[in-house]
């Protein structure tokens, strides 16, 4: 038992060393990489483990009659969580999501402190200690408290009543709902029956089966299958027509979606919103081949409202592209990340 | 000549593959080899990666590389025409950022695989991408592993002319950073090394403040492509800056290795390890810093500055200073506005030559100003009248084409560029008009307006002209507006040693008090802005141009009094609060519970 506390409170100091040093900037904070796509399960893990090593602290220090007071262990457990989410998580989250995880993670503590009376009454000793005062410590603790309470009150309210310069944030959807049909180069496709005529197998049918063995091979990297070159000479039907909107997407996207379409072209870095990451499971994984269709087609100018297109630097595709040239790129988009379009089944 | 010391010992113990690494690092070396270059020492050439991992690089290459560096590695896949810095071309073996002495492979080892170990030069480019150009870093996409077998592949498939393994013809001279103990950037370091660059001819190709305008027409690469200069105001455009582009290690690399197939040498032989260190850290000084004098935050999602949308502009009493070094500017923090290919329509601008411009804004009581800077390596103004009316916005046929999706090398941007017919460099922000009437986050679009909402846009252009237009879509010619010409003005527009300062001031407000025509700038709200630019050198017009997304400015109120007043009631209040609880808990305590 002994040991493996031993064990969890090494790994506790270890992660708020390495948590203390990228608050202050002596450890960079991709020291340990979040990996796109696997993040949230990443930073579960992470919370995880930082429980367990607090565990192992808290044990140890127990047994050696160290024991850490109740009250002070909710209160660094909750600040550690507010550190957590905002030095370690990046992108950043913006304050007003922080503030809401810190309500709820405070009733957490709350909870955690008042489960049982005799928790509860360990927890509130300090507290009325330094109310009444009996000691001359507690004294002085409580008039630097009477004092320094009604300042740093009034010093928040003047910060938060400052006029301040902060970007106004402005909700937009990624995904909003598609048009019943949508007109292309003179002919007009249903998005619901309409099907990507180079998605089919060796007897030219479509064949979502066939393609789907063809594509590359989840996991890291997404390399091709084996025996699935699009660049193979003698490759042909749905590789052929891969690598033919390959070569579009490399003439033609990769600029704002990547070499490896997950949104961080040469481009990418000056627009906002910023360029889709295709490899992110939020994206064409979640969407039927004809709503991707349409967004190429007809570009950021074509969304409605909610959608923001007076920002989206996306073309009208149709402007550059043939209507076939758009259905190779969207099936390159696929083979290349992996997924599979979603269907309407 | 023995300023480093190398510290490695072999042991028996280790693995052959190991061992052949560290005989690399300590053969020869102790530094007192004759005739190598202060600083280096002899390695021994890698071992060849084993046949199975370069048959797993291939298929790396084929999913992920091919794209632009072509079937045969030449350098033309299907990307490249449309690309430049064009791809690498493995072919000749010639590999810009290396360890390696002037001319020699870079670093490969399929064993070595901590990034930045300076080990493995290819390892490093690979997980690390070439910031400014269209190579991006595959850690976090490929594993280290596959990184390596890609390399392998790379190394042993594509490169034809040489041999990574060839004792013969490859020698290995390694640059040995890791033991090389880096100069403090002292102030008198700093201070020669500015006198060092111009000593050693730096400033002929980099600019008397080293923003790459020197030489910037007749530079050439070992293939025939215009390449430019580096900026050194920009580190994290260096291609060499792994990721790290305040780290002066990283210049000290370049300088003392050069940048193979392109007219930078290696100084390791001319310059002792001492001054390479100085050069180094005044190269850093230059590069871009916040008003403390600190590295800007860089965003580790694109490798650049961090961006801020939010241009504020300050209040000041009486006139502004057409002086951008008068202490009202110094003291307004300026705001990085990152500028992309405008890519959204035809003729799109795959390559833009200026990706940043820097702003500041102040106001009075009658206009609001914008100070912009940007670095432009030429200075751009077209001989004779343009063909087309100031107003044209569609000018494809007048020979302002976009780049053609497959030409061939000859036909490619990268043999375009510097070859262009020359146009006015010019800068160029629109506002909405009527943007009281628009409720947020509604805007006019980006690209001049649209049919619904107008656009009231201030265009500058290198021939001295400030003209006043008209907005109402990407594809509508502008309509110019005369009568408020005569309102705006030009304070100031110099280009000097690689960058264009332009100040502009504009009235508040139109004839009247309403805003139907022009834009209203009313004080303390957000109005939604975007920056136009255009490098006349790289055949920019009409919409071939950079732009950016959408900022905000705003003129900062003066702070009220209220802000004063209310905190303070507030602190009372809790005065007030605590009182009343310590004498609830006392006579809790007594027993007097009410």
């Amino acid at each position: 038992m002994k040991a493996l506390m031993s064990v969890g409170a090494l790994v506790g100091v270890l992660g708020l060393l390495m948590l203390i040093g990228m608050i202050f900037g002596v450890v960079p904070s991709n020291t340990v990489r979040l990996v796109e796509g696997y993040m949230p399960m990443q930073v579960l893990s992470e919370l995880a483990v930082f429980v367990a090593g607090f565990t192992g602290l808290s044990y140890l220090a127990n047994s050696m009659g160290m024991a850490f007071p109740r009250f002070w262990q909710g209160v660094l457990f909750w600040t550690f969580v507010q550190m957590y989410l905002k030095f370690r998580i990046y992108p950043p989250i913006p304050f007003s999501v922080r503030a809401m995880y810190g309500v709820v993670s405070f009733v957490a503590v709350f909870m955690w402190v008042s489960a049982n009376e005799e928790d509860w009454k360990k927890f509130r000793q300090p507290i009325l200690n330094v109310l009444d005062a009996n000691t001359g410590f507690h004294k002085a603790l409580r008039t630097m408290y009477l004092i320094l309470v009604p300042l740093l009150i009034g010093g928040f309210s003047f910060v938060t009543m400052k006029p301040s310069v902060d970007e106004p944030i402005e909700l937009r959807t990624v995904h909003p709902a598609p048009p019943a049909s949508t007109k292309v180069h003179g002919k007009t496709y249903t998005l619901q029956t309409s099907q990507n005529p180079y998605r089919v197998n060796l007897e030219g049918k479509y064949d979502q089966a066939y393609s789907n063995k063809l594509i590359v091979e989840q996991g890291m990297g997404r390399l091709m299958a084996p025996n699935a070159n699009p660049w193979d000479e003698k490759a042909e039907g749905y590789l052929k027509y891969v690598r033919e909107g390959g070569e579009i997407f490399f003439q033609n996207c990769h600029f704002c979606h990547g070499d490896n379409l997950n949104g961080r072209g040469l481009h990418a870095f000056a627009f906002n919103p910023i360029p889709a990451n295709f490899t992110d499971p939020g994206t064409i994984a979640q969407l039927q081949e004809t709503f991707i269709f349409w967004r190429v087609a007809k570009g950021g100018i074509g969304l409605p409202n909610e959608g923001f297109p007076w920002a989206s630097v996306m073309p009208p595709w149709e402007q550059h592209l043939t209507t076939d040239e758009i259905w190779k790129v969207i099936l390159f988009e696929y083979w290349h990340t992996g997924y599979y379009p979603r269907t309407w089944d | 000549m023995s300023k480093f010391r190398v510290n490695v010992k072999a042991s028996p113990l280790l693995g052959a593959a190991l061992s052949a690494l560290l005989i690399s690092a300590s053969a020869v070396g102790i530094g007192h080899a004759g005739d190598l270059p202060e600083g280096f020492a002899k390695g021994e050439l890698a071992p060849a990666p084993p046949a199975d991992m370069i048959e797993a690089g291939k298929r790396v290459y084929f999913t992920k590389c091919v794209w632009c560096h072509g079937v045969d590695g030449a350098g033309d896949g299907p990307g490249a025409d449309r690309l430049w810095p064009r791809p690498r071309n493995f072919n000749q073996g010639t590999f810009k950022i290396r360890h390696t002495a002037s001319g020699e492979l870079p670093l490969f080892n399929y064993n070595e695989k901590t990034p930045g170990s300076g080990k493995n030069d290819l390892f490093d480019t690979v997980t690390h991408g070439l910031p400014g150009s269209a190579m991006p870093p595959w850690e976090g996409i490929l594993t280290e592993e596959q990184r390596i077998q890609v390399l392998s592949f790379v190394t042993t498939q594509l490169v034809k002319d040489r041999k990574f393994t060839d004792k013969q013809s490859e020698t290995q001279t390694i640059l040995q950073l890791g033991t090389i103990k880096p100069a403090e950037a002292t102030e008198d370091s700093v201070k020669k090394g500015a006198q060092l660059i111009v000593d050693k001819k730096c400033i002929e190709c980099h600019g008397v403040e080293g923003r790459g305008d020197g030489n910037a027409f007749n530079l050439k690469d070992d293939w025939g492509f215009s390449i430019q200069p580096a900026n050194w105001h920009k580190c994290w455009n260096f291609r060499g800056s792994r990721q790290d582009p305040y780290n002066v290690r990283n210049i000290f690399r370049t300088f003392s290795t050069g940048v193979n197939g392109t007219p930078m040498p290696s100084f390791a032989d001319s310059t002792s390890v001492e001054d390479r260190w100085n050069i180094a850290n005044f190269v850093n000084s230059l590069c871009e810093r916040d008003e403390e004098g600190k590295p800007l935050g860089i965003d580790p999602l694109t490798d650049k500055p961090k961006i801020n949308f939010v241009v504020p502009s300050a209040p000041v009493e009486g006139e502004i200073s057409n002086d951008p070094e008068n202490e009202m500017w110094k003291k307004q923090g300026r705001r990085y506005v990152a500028m992309g290919g405008q890519i959204t329509h035809k003729p799109r601008n795959f390559v833009n030559r200026i990706d940043d411009i820097w702003v500041k804004s102040l106001y009075n009581e009658k206009s609001v100003v914008y100070l912009i800077q940007w670095d432009d390596r030429t200075k751009s103004i077209a001989e004779g009248k343009l063909p087309w009316a100031p107003t044209q916005v569609n000018v494809e046929n007048f020979g302002v084409k976009e780049q053609a999706p497959k030409t061939g090398e000859e036909g490619s941007i990268a043999s375009a560029q510097n070859n262009y017919a020359v146009y006015n460099d010019a800068i160029a922000f629109q506002f909405p008009i009527k943007w009281q009437e628009i409720p947020a986050p509604f805007k006019p679009r980006y690209l001049f307006g649209d049919a619904k909402f107008n656009a009231d846009i201030l265009k500058w252009e290198a021939d001295g002209s400030l003209r006043s237009f008209k907005g109402t879509g990407w594809d509508q010619d502008f309509e110019e507006r005369d009568d408020f010409e005569e309102k705006v003005k030009l304070l100031k527009s110099e280009w000097k040693d690689g960058r264009w300062t332009v100040m502009i001031s504009r009235p508040l407000k139109g004839n009247k008090d309403d805003y139907d025509e022009y834009t209203r700038f009313d004080i303390g709200k957000y109005i939604p802005m975007v920056f136009f630019a255009w490098d006349g050198h790289n055949g920019d017009a009409g919409r071939k141009m950079a732009v950016s997304a959408f900022y905000y400015t705003i003129l900062q109120p003066p702070i009220p009094q209220e802000v004063y007043i209310y905190p303070a009631v507030i602190a009372v209040g809790v005065v007030f609060l605590e009182g009343w609880m310590l004498t609830r808990r006392a006579n809790k305590k007594k027993g007097k519970v009410l």
